[in-house]
């Protein structure tokens, strides 16, 4: 009997036009336009852009020695390299950061005097403010307390220069780096793994389905199947098994879109990233089951229900404000864990940025929580056989 | 006995939609359950179905109380319901060898059931058609078509011919005509006393929640005071005429407005004849003269003050 049900609520299933559009085409849609919005910014966060600094050839430069070296090791090419300098007149450096071409200038000239030691203070001109500008300042702070602080010590008198000189070299951290990740972080992948919980909470949309097909008070079809003599949990197997299959394979047809022809990176843990896709349709379809139980309204308001609660969860989950999900974490952080859209986006951010999987599995087994309540809360009411009304 | 409802109390909320009902269907007979829209028939066929919660009373079908669980009495059940209940995404033939499989399990014998239903339903060449392509004659036939199609021995159909046209009604009902001639007993219901009339063997009136009077049509028909309605098309009657017409043999009530006499007669033989002498007597000419049977709508008149379809 079950094999009988499983093979026509397959058939059923694919036959559903309309449901397949916004369960399998609308995420591929989507997924495109993302890609569109977003790809040239894809990518772009993972590497470091040195930043781009005019620096005025004066003089009192040129007899700055150790401002010269400073700026040269930080200029130098590989994969440390900090500034990318430009030696020029005063005038040219003032016409690149007009155009944009420069963060800013870095200027030694005798207005600011020379000290002891042919070090001279610098002056660092901008015209706004980000992330270079605030790179550039670091480098100039640096180079004026360095100074300074030669500048002190040679003032004291019997000091041996070169010693001196190679303790500044030599910086001791007192703190150590410890990295979870060798991956790059991605701001722009955010919105695809939102995307996917997207997809996968719409799975909701084949659960509401089975629902309505298998209550006697909800459709004509429910009657007609409740007065024949088949177990009404075999019923419901064959239709959730069926849908299960839909939804997982919508998914992965989804998945492998993003990964080859969009090139959205997912890690290189494909047995966990397919156990998510899993976690996430009986997420969506157990969420769906429940939005078909809960009212006996028609089809369509329940169909308006599950699309805006599940955008409403998407929506929190980063989908169309990448920020609204760390905004949730730190004003209502309960809301993250509840939410089977962000746990989703967030099972696929850990997979990919850290090395270990405790954050991984925290966000599947909240997710194998909600849906274990959600089949609960719907088994309560799909148990009824008789019904007060129909 | 096939189906024994006794004492059946159905309340939602206030309104009370079976009250103190009592039914008994035997084998082999096609029991009419007729009534004015909402007098209680499908609430009394989902309660039989155990589909519906009831606040009292009993059901027995085949022989045993009915539950949900009762599959043994279930897979000899078919129901038609009111309304078409099929997959509009499976075709004709799908739709029926998906519920027919529900109730059949060996696949080689449920294979033979469905084409003998398609055929007995006359869908034959619409059987790759999906429902949404059939007209709605044909959608009621596929539905009929879903709920016999595993042979069961008791039919229910509710209200299967509901906005279906005559030719596609006619082929309806002779198909359940056959379908009680090759074993199954029937229990249909309807508003349509024609409908009823024309296949049932025995009737059952119901009016809200309760039954009214039952019995096969002629015992039915046998327990109003009134035989044959003549009508006759009149230009012109005088008030003589009438009275004239009102002391006749047999005739309890005579009515004479726009150009219509309608008289009708408590019993009697050679009615409408003595009424034609009676009218070229007295030299009156008339255009269109007709008699009528008393009808269960007759029948339901009497009992209830309202017509059938009120």
């Amino acid at each position: 009997m079950f094999m009988h049900v499983f093979k026509y609520r397959l058939k059923c299933l694919i036959r559903d036009r309309d449901t397949l559009f916004w369960t399998a085409a609308f995420p591929l849609l989507l997924g495109t336009m993302f890609y569109f919005a977003f790809g040239n910014l894809m990518g772009s966060s993972g590497g470091f852009e040195p930043v781009k600094v005019a620096v005025v050839n004066s003089p009192e430069y040129r007899n700055n020695t150790y401002l010269q070296l400073m700026l040269g090791v930080l200029s130098t090419a590989g994969e440390d390299q900090l500034l990318d300098m430009t030696l020029t007149t005063e005038s040219q450096a003032q016409r690149l950061l007009d155009e944009g071409k420069v963060a800013g200038i870095i200027t030694v000239s005798a207005d600011e005097g020379v000290g002891d030691s042919g070090s001279s203070p610098a002056r660092l001109t901008v015209t706004q403010s980000g992330l270079g500008q605030s790179i550039l300042k670091a480098v100039l702070d640096e180079y004026l307390h360095t100074s300074a602080t030669a500048t002190s010590v040679l003032s004291r008198g019997s000091v041996d220069v070169s010693e001196l000189v190679a303790r500044l070299r030599n910086r001791r951290s007192y703190t150590q780096q410890i990295s979870y990740s060798d991956a790059l972080p991605d701001y722009m992948l955010g919105y695809f793994y939102a995307l996917v919980a997207m997809a996968a909470l719409y799975a909701g949309l084949w659960g509401m389905r089975n629902t309505m097909d298998i209550q006697a008070d909800l459709s004509d079809k429910g009657a007609r199947r409740s007065v024949a003599p088949t177990h009404k949990l075999a019923v419901v197997m064959g239709d959730w098994t069926a849908s299960l299959l839909i939804s997982f394979g919508e998914m992965l047809i989804l998945l492998a879109y993003l990964v080859f022809a969009l090139k959205v990176d997912f890690g290189d843990q494909i047995g966990y990233v397919l156990l998510t896709c899993l976690a996430g349709c009986i997420a969506g379809l157990s969420f769906g089951t429940v939005i078909g139980t809960l009212f006996r309204k028609s089809e369509g308001i329940k169909v308006a229900t599950l699309v805006a609660s599940s955008n409403l969860l998407c929506f929190l989950a980063g989908l169309m404000y990448l920020d609204m999900k760390d905004i949730v974490a730190r004003k209502a952080p309960v809301l993250s864990y509840i939410n089977p859209a962000a746990l989703i986006a967030d099972a696929f951010y850990s997979l990919y940025i850290f090395d270990n999987h405790r954050r991984f599995f925290l966000n599947i087994g909240l997710l194998c929580g909600f849906s274990a309540v959600m089949c609960f809360v719907s088994f309560l009411r799909l148990r009824s056989e008789k019904y007060a009304s129909i | 006995m096939l189906i024994r409802v006794n004492n059946l109390v159905k309340r939602y909320g206030e309104l009370v939609a079976l009250d103190h009902f009592n039914l008994e269907v035997d084998e082999g007979e096609i029991l009419g359950l007729l009534g004015p829209n909402g007098s209680g028939k499908t609430t009394t066929i989902n309660c039989i179905l155990s589909l519906l919660k009831y606040d009292r009373g009993t059901i027995e079908v085949f022989g045993r109380p009915m539950a949900p669980d009762a599959y043994e009495s279930k897979r000899n059940i078919g129901i038609v319901m009111q309304n078409v209940a099929v997959f509009e995404e499976l075709t004709v033939e799908e739709n029926i060898d998906y519920f027919c499989g529900m109730y059949v399990d060996d696949h080689r014998t449920r294979r033979s059931y469905v084409e003998e239903a398609i055929e007995f339903v006359g869908l034959t060449e619409f059987r790759k058609f999906r429902p949404k392509k059939l007209s709605g004659g044909l959608l009621r036939r596929l539905n009929i078509a879903c709920g016999i199609a595993h042979k069961p021995k008791l039919i229910i159909l509710d209200e299967p011919t509901v906005g279906v046209d005559p030719q596609s009604r006619n082929s309806i009902l002779e198909g359940i005509k056959g379908l009680n001639e090759r074993g199954a007993t029937i229990v249909y219901t309807s508003h349509y006393m024609e409908e009823v009339e024309q296949i049932c063997s025995r009737v059952v009136i119901m009016d809200r929640g309760k039954t009214l009077a039952s019995g096969t049509k002629e015992e039915l028909k046998a327990m109003i005071n009134h035989g044959e309605t003549i009508n006759v098309e009149l230009y012109a009657l005088k008030p003589e005429d009438l009275a004239h017409i009102l002391q006749m043999p047999h005739v309890a009530r005579a009515e004479y407005h726009d150009n219509h006499l309608t008289i009708r007669y408590d019993d009697g033989q050679h009615n409408l004849l003595n009424l034609l002498d009676y009218l070229k007597s007295r030299d009156l000419s008339f255009e269109r003269v007709y008699s009528q049977q008393p009808t269960l709508n007759d029948v339901f008149l009497e009992i209830t003050g309202r017509q059938l379809r009120d």
